[in-house]
């Protein structure tokens, strides 16, 4: 049991941090440019990924000891695409703004490279619940970066966080930055936070040497 | 063993795809309904809340659909295409769809027209895909509310976009702050419809 637990927290702190999907395996980088201009957006957009992550890693990991290896990545992709079509129909039935909001890139989750490098990498030749808890722990590291880039993103381009006026930024003074909204601000935002997540990384490594 | 057989792939990849599609086959039929009421109910507010006595943006669900319902009738010949807004019997107001390529997708509208053919009560967008916080803040209201009252004109463009700070006409509003791509096409989309609203009701 304790042996379980120390497994856990090593899948934990590799999802989120050492092994993290944006800045460490820099996958992904298609939908941090597309949907991270609005907090809220974004936070829809990494609660499907969380779902669809964790829940076709495990999935994929219940049927490897039936599924033929040449056809294997058929059958990840099509598992992907099972349960983005949920969130997909979910999201259009219930939260129809949103699922405006999001456009297609709900759909291209199907695409999004963490999915399938997880299936592939750990899914595929691990039991479920490892395999469930290396893709919400990807999925979430994934997220919080996400989220960085937002805040910021809608913080100098609109004055706003999750659609309230934030004081001073909403202001006169505050001249908005019309690049922020734009998809360009994400790639600026994007290398500013790769930069000082792998300088952190990178002066922790030296440190252990 | 099975696995060891060349048709075992074929199979299993057949199995699995019936097993996850009837799902999804099963899950979409469920909520297609309310899908399509969705779609329906973003119009039916659209139209509504161009008209200058109806708060569309405080009804619920039910509400708005009833008041559509009672108060909104169908295109026909007599209105050239536009949605007609009864009130005890009289015409109160013309509602126009308007749609037309924006930046990124197609921008679908209504814009409400009062009796007189040319006094703007409203514009209202129900579909469209505008970079938020710029292109999309044409369906917020400090872009919306500048169009009621407007004057559509009879001559050159109906309504004039003009840059932002400038002074403005009867017949013009302010583009968006750095969404020019999104103001320029809504501005086409917008004189497109009404020309040709205007053109049949002159003949």
């Amino acid at each position: 049991m304790k042996m379980a637990g120390s497994e856990n927290k090593k899948l934990i702190i590799e999802g989120l941090w050492h092994n993290n999907p944006v800045f460490k395996q820099v996958l992904g980088i298609c939908s941090t440019l597309a949907v991270t201009n609005l907090v809220l957006n974004t936070m829809v957009m990494c609660f499907a990924l969380v779902f669809t992550l964790s829940l076709s890693a495990a999935t994929v990991s219940i049927l490897r000891n039936f599924t033929p290896r040449n056809i294997r990545m058929m059958v990840e992709t099509l598992i992907i695409a099972f349960y983005v079509i949920i969130v997909d129909v979910l999201l259009k039935a219930y939260w129809p703004e949103m699922s405006g909001n999001l456009g297609p890139y709900v759909g291209l989750i199907i695409t999004n490279c963490i999915i399938m490098g997880r299936c592939e990498a750990y899914g595929n030749s691990n039991p479920p619940g490892k395999a469930f808890m290396d893709g919400l722990f990807n999925a979430l590291g994934y997220s919080f970066v996400l989220l960085i880039i937002a805040v910021f993103r809608e913080l100098f381009g609109m004055g706003t966080f999750l659609g309230f006026a934030v004081p001073y930024f909403s202001g006169p003074y505050w001249d908005k930055w019309i690049i922020m909204v734009m998809p360009p601000g994400a790639f600026f935002m994007l290398g500013i936070v790769v930069w000082v997540f792998k300088s952190i990384q990178m002066a922790k490594e030296d440190k252990s040497k | 063993m099975i696995r060891k057989k060349s048709w075992y792939p074929i199979v299993y990849m057949f199995c699995v795809t019936a097993v996850f599609s009837s799902v999804v086959i099963g899950l979409t039929r469920f909520t297609s309904e309310r899908v399509e009421a969705n779609e329906k109910l973003a119009f039916e507010r659209a139209v509504l809340s161009v008209l200058p006595d109806v708060e569309a943006e405080t009804m619920t669900r039910l509400q708005i659909h009833n008041k559509f319902t009672e108060t909104i009738e169908e295109p026909d010949e007599s209105s050239k295409g536009a949605y007609t807004a009864k009130k005890d019997g009289q015409t109160a107001a013309y509602v126009l769809p308007i749609s037309g390529q924006g930046f990124w997708a197609p921008i679908k509208g209504v814009i409400g027209i009062e009796t007189d053919g040319e006094t703007i009560t409203g514009i209202a967008f129900y579909e469209q895909n505008e970079t938020p916080g710029l292109g999309a803040e044409i369906t917020k209201a400090p872009f919306k509310n500048q169009f009621e009252g407007k004057v559509i004109s009879s001559e050159d463009e109906p309504i004039n976009f003009r840059r932002p700070g400038a002074t403005l006409g009867d017949n013009e509003v302010h583009a968006v702050t750095g969404a020019t791509q999104t103001s320029n096409r809504l501005e086409r989309i917008i004189n497109t419809e009404l020309k040709k609203w205007l053109d049949q009701s002159a003949n």
